[in-house]
């Protein structure tokens, strides 16, 4: 068993990919002959030979010119046919055969790494066969291994041993007695701590074995490898013997050591990151002082905000899991702030996003497990705006920069797991807040408001009101640093438009339960804040605001018995309204003030308040006079006029003088439409205003309805002229059939003017108006058939009622053809 | 066993141990030819029968013979110089006529043994019984050779090699070997600390050499062998690591050392230590250590098994820096190097 061929040791600089195919293609051919002979001559009991044959195998293991990741192809081959040779020694030991030397013998092979790995799978072997004292073999097989010190087959040598000694540490707490000397937890803490230690050596040297120029390379390659390091950890959190009580005193400090006396980033990180991962949250609870301080020791180039973030969001994680709470005797945060703040002092290289990450994770920690302490949260915001003042008092940080992206990170962690109202008691969170550029701080004031509609927030009082626009005064106000943005503030932007849209809502969760008074403070400080916000802004801000006052003032009129003075209150809010409304008529287009005054107007009308009549009829003349000076866009007008003619026929506060002004405007309005077809359609809406509208008899102070019959005829009749007039043919049988309807409805109203005579003539115009149309459209324009069509089941709808109606007495004498 | 041509008519068969208690031991005569030989030691008779076979129906005529026990050394580089140290001489009977085959008993009291059976490449020591039928012309020689195992006793001193060795601000080492003075079933155990380390090792051996020296004056012939190279370190270490050894000598072909034999040779016995880097260049330290030969015990069982797993300790309160390898603890007395490490450049031709 001296050696094998001496052909593999070279330098493994300037290999191609291609020949590492090649090379590992060979050796693995070579393992495979080898362990094919020596599994060959151990079915012949030949246990020598096969020693022999497995030292040659393991030879292969030898080779330097393979790459990390195929020496671990090559590797995993190898210990699987290792496993063949300590499959067959153990079968030998337990049929009483085993031979008592292998122990001895394997230490005569000539070269060191085959040496090594026979001399663990005979000690494994012979562990288990009680052969030899397990105490003493683990401590020689992971001191032996010192023998091999280059890095890559050095790391694979401990690994195996590592993995042979897995079921073989004695995790005890007392040394069984009866047995050959089987070591205590004690002694797997020395093998595992020892051999973790080696091999973390081992591995940092990697970093500085070959060419400066393959660094990349090197550090990539280490870190494939360093899960190889990371399972001592995980071997030693396995251990039941380990508590919290030995984690502290051997476990954690002798970890420590090695990582902090590493000094190597990689592995600094690695492995802090995997302590925090293996070990129970228990153990980190109570070692928190011992691994900061490490912390504070590690390189400078180590990234250290990762390591204690990592651990904060574990600790955090388990405060919230399963309602486990941080032991009264444990100041994770003080502990945690201090350290952190000793950290940041350490290190004055610090990139301020770093810093921002760590308070952060500190911010995250402390409104997660001390829910209610908010003088935790607050302290954390504070020290984070010292930290910046420290640096530059009053300046923001520059848009776009990771620091500006973990601030807003930051500053979206209490809106998460706090609502609102809480967030508003961190009297900090604003002047953090303030350290952002526009962009930022619209990201933030945006993910506010979005989390306030989301969780439905209600907002009750007018002072969270103001707080909470102090908050998100980018979005409302014109803000100094953001003048890029201005030009972009019209409503032909989206963004824009989908902003304010949202303010807009926000204003919706102003709700004072049980409080009109409050409620009413609240209006008056939207109206504080919004007027100072531009026009462009308060055609969003403002609607939300006038429907509020209006909804107040239903409240007010519900309480009523309770409150004397309610109809001045309600006075004041129409006031105010009818203010706001005035600022709006300033935007390019009135629709929107005029249907904010008609709703003004039929909401006094609803509340009848003592001069409900007065406030009402300002609301609808000067939704009156926006109509007017609308002159120019027809189609508009119609729709405006339209809306005033339906909301004058709700509105029943008017007297008489009132009403019929209106209702006279409104009619003559409609002739004075431009178009004929809007004429005699707003005209037909306009009989009603003489018919179900409703005034307020003087004498009785009751609604009535007007009911005044000739004016309804009049009306119907001028509509018919009209008619007459329309030059299309399609839209004059159109009309006609709508004009039918009207009379239809009299007719069933009870119209004393109107008879079965008269609906008979219409119906015999239409119907010969309908056919003239076929003959004339059925030769001419062929593409207006979608129109025609669309008329033409309308009339055929009218007729089909009228033909059921027909068999009722009040139609008789009903003509209509089928 | 030299069965001459003409010794047809007789031959001459030596019974050393009726009792088959005496423990043989397989000796390597030359390459090919190995023989079963039994051991004696040094005091211990040499007795047994002499068998003297005829053939049917011959008969010899003789002027007697002669036993004698015989211990030389031959240099085989010159065969003519036989040096008898030993020479105990017996007649088993008067000259007469032999008719028949016969047994004669014979025994050497107490036998004075000096030295260890050798047999070396320039030289050999041996131990044999000859017999001589003596006649007229041509006398009948018949020999048979046992082998003599010189036991010793445990050495008196048998401090532990330590030593600091190294190229100047290149590489110091410093290594220790727990003994001096092995026997030859004994387990070499040691360290090797690196003080410095400013070369890329590849790897690092341990050689065992033995060195024989024959004849005096100008006629010394030297010979240099390697008995067994143990590979101890794969890869270059750096400052601070401390490297086991432990190496069983009971798996190879060793002797005790001899000293002066007769003033005609002496075999020692060195530890070599080679270190080689990455350019193949060898840097290596010999240590002499003295072997001997231990009387088997079969208590010695347990402390055998024991030696398996067995770790060099540092006697003294050194054992904290042992510890703290991790850092290298480079104290003042460590500077200074009490011997050079050899090179060679020779990266073409190995030294061995």
């Amino acid at each position: 068993m001296q050696k094998t061929a001496d052909t593999s040791r070279g330098s493994i600089a300037g290999i191609s990919m291609d020949n590492q195919e090649k090379l590992l293609a060979e050796s693995l051919q070579n393992v495979r002959q080898h362990a094919f002979a020596m599994k060959r001559v151990l079915d012949q009991q030949s246990v020598m030979e096969g020693l022999k044959h497995a030292a040659n195998m393991l030879g292969e293991l030898r080779t330097s010119l393979l790459s990390p990741k195929n020496y671990y192809e090559l590797h995993v081959v190898v210990v699987e046919e290792l496993h063949h040779l300590e499959l067959y020694l153990t079968d030998e030991f337990e049929h009483g055969r085993g031979s008592h030397d292998l122990y001895e013998v394997v230490q005569y092979a000539g070269n060191i790494v085959p040496r090594l790995y026979l001399l663990i799978t005979i000690g494994h072997v012979y562990i288990r066969a009680n052969e030899l004292p397990r105490r003493e073999v683990l401590r020689d097989l992971v001191e032996m291994c010192r023998g091999v010190q280059h890095p890559l087959r050095g790391l694979f040598l401990r690994n195996y041993l590592l993995q042979c000694a897995k079921s073989l540490l004695p995790d005890t707490e007392e040394e069984n007695q009866e047995e050959n000397k089987t070591g205590t937890i004690l002694d797997s803490l020395d093998f595992i701590l020892l051999n973790f230690s080696e091999m973390n050596k081992l591995w940092v040297r990697m970093q500085y074995q070959g060419h400066t120029r393959d660094l990349n390379r090197r550090e990539q390659e280490r870190r494939e490898l360093r899960i190889l390091v990371g399972t001592n950890l995980v071997r030693l959190s396995e251990l039941e013997c380990v508590n919290v009580e030995r984690y502290k005193t051997i476990v954690l400090p002798k970890i420590m050591e090695q990582v902090v006396s590493c000094r190597d980033a990689i592995a600094q990180e690695y492995l802090m990151e995997c302590i925090i991962q293996v070990f129970p949250d228990e153990y980190h609870l109570n070692t928190l002082n011992e691994f900061l301080k490490g912390c504070r020791e590690l390189s400078p180039t180590v990234n250290i905000r990762n390591i204690l973030i990592s651990l904060i969001d574990r600790l955090t994680s388990y405060s919230t899991r399963d309602q486990q709470n941080i032991p009264e005797n444990i100041q994770l945060f003080d502990i945690f702030s201090e350290q952190i703040t000793e950290v940041i002092k350490s290190r004055s290289t610090m990139p301020s996003e770093d810093i921002v990450a760590l308070q952060s994770a500190l911010l995250s920690l402390s409104l997660k497990c001390y829910r209610d302490q908010f003088e935790y949260g607050n302290k954390v915001l504070e020290n984070t705006r010292q930290i910046f003042d420290n640096i530059a008092l009053d300046t923001q940080v520059t848009t776009g920069t990771q620091a500006a992206k973990e601030l807003v990170k930051m500053l979206k962690i209490p809106i998460d797991c706090y609502d609102i109202l809480d967030v508003l008691k961190l009297n900090h969170y604003k002047l953090v807040l303030q350290l952002l550029s526009y962009r930022e701080r619209h990201t933030v004031c945006m993910y506010i408001i979005n989390s306030i509609l989301d969780k439905e927030t209600i907002i009750p009082t007018a002072e969270q009101v103001t707080q909470l626009f102090d908050l998100v005064s980018t979005l409302i106000i014109d803000q100094p640093d953001g003048s890029l943005e201005h030009s972009r503030q019209t409503i032909t932007n989206e963004d824009f438009v989908e902003e304010q849209n949202l303010v807009a809502r926000l204003c919706n969760t102003f709700k004072a339960i049980n409080d009109p008074d409050q409620q009413y403070h609240i209006i008056k400080t939207c109206q504080d804040t919004f007027k100072n916000g531009g026009l462009e802004r308060m055609r969003f801000t403002y609607p939300p605001m006038i429907m509020q006052a209006y909804a107040l003032t239903f409240r007010y009129k519900d309480i009523r018995e309770q409150d004397e003075k309610w109809e001045k209150k309600c006075q004041k809010l129409f006031q105010l309204s009818n203010q706001l409304i005035n600022t709006l008529t300033k935007l390019e287009t009135n629709d929107l003030s005029l249907r904010l005054y008609l709703q003004g107007a039929l909401t006094a009308s609803e509340i009848r308040s003592e001069n409900a009549e007065t406030i009402a009829y300002e609301f609808f003349s000067q939704a009156y006079t926006l109509y007017e000076e609308q002159a120019g866009d027809t189609r508009a007008q119609c729709a405006s006029l339209t809306l005033l003619i339906g909301t004058l026929e709700k509105v029943s506060c008017f007297g008489e003088e009132n009403h019929s002004t209106l209702r006279q405007s409104l009619t003559q309005a409609a002739t004075r439409l431009v178009k004929r077809p809007d004429q005699v359609r707003t005209l037909l809406l306009c009989t009603h205003l003489f018919w179900s509208a409703q005034r307020v008899d003087e004498s009785t102070q009751k609604s009535e309805q007007i009911r005044d019959s000739e004016k309804v005829i009049a009306c119907l009749k001028k509509a018919a002229k009209l008619i007459a007039q329309v030059m299309d043919q399609t839209a004059q049988v159109q009309l006609y059939n709508e004009l039918l309807n009207s009379y239809i409805y009299f007719f069933n109203q009870n119209h004393p003017d109107i008879d079965i005579n008269v609906l008979n003539t219409l119906i015999e115009k239409l119907q010969s108006d309908i056919s003239k149309l076929d003959s004339t459209s059925s030769t001419t324009h062929t593409s207006s058939n979608d129109g025609d069509e669309f008329i033409r089941s309308q009339i055929q709808k009218t007729f089909d009622y009228l033909r059921q109606q027909s068999q009722l007495e009040k139609f008789q004498g009903l003509q209509i053809n089928n | 066993m030299d069965i001459l041509g003409l010794g047809s008519k007789v031959d001459v068969e030596f019974l050393l141990d009726p009792q088959g208690q005496r423990k043989q031991i397989e000796v390597k005569i030359d390459e090919n030819k190995r023989s079963l030989q039994y051991i004696y030691y040094d005091g211990e008779d040499v007795n047994g029968t002499i068998q003297i076979k005829l053939k049917k129906n011959s008969k010899i005529e003789h002027q007697g013979i002669r036993l004698e026990f015989i211990g030389h050394v031959e240099m085989l580089n010159d065969r003519s110089t036989v040096h008898e140290f030993l020479n105990l001489s017996k007649l088993l009977t008067f000259p007469g006529e032999l008719t028949e085959s016969t047994s004669m008993d014979f025994a050497f009291q107490n036998v004075e043994k000096p030295y260890e059976s050798y047999i070396g490449i320039n030289v050999k020591l041996r131990y044999f019984l000859r017999v001589t039928i003596i006649k007229r012309f041509s006398n009948n020689v018949f020999e048979r050779d046992i082998c003599v195992q010189q036991l010793s006793q445990f050495p008196e001193i048998n401090n532990s090699i330590k030593m600091e060795v190294g190229i100047e601000d290149c590489l110091h080492i410093e290594f220790e070997y727990n003994k001096s003075k092995y026997h030859l079933k004994d387990v070499i155990v040691g360290k090797i600390y690196f003080l410095l380390v400013r070369i890329k090792i590849k790897h690092m051996e341990i050689a065992i050499l033995k060195k024989e020296n024959t004849g005096s004056g100008p006629n010394i012939y030297a010979e240099s062998e390697t008995i067994a190279k143990y590979e101890i370190m794969d890869g270059a270490p750096v400052r601070g690591e401390s490297i086991p050894i432990r190496l069983f000598l009971a798996g190879y072909d060793l002797t005790p050392t001899m000293r002066d034999i007769q003033k005609k040779f002496s075999v020692r016995y060195f530890l070599n230590l080679v270190l080689v880097d990455e350019e193949e260049r060898r840097y290596f330290k010999q240590q002499e250590i003295v072997l001997w030969r231990k009387q088997e015990k079969d208590k010695d069982k347990s402390k055998q098994s024991a030696q398996q797993y067995a770790h060099y300790e540092r006697p003294e309160a050194a054992t904290n820096k042992s510890e703290d390898n991790g850092t290298g603890a480079n104290s003042g007395e460590n500077s200074s190097v009490n011997g050079p490490l050899s090179s060679e450049n020779n990266s073409d031709i190995p030294s061995d």
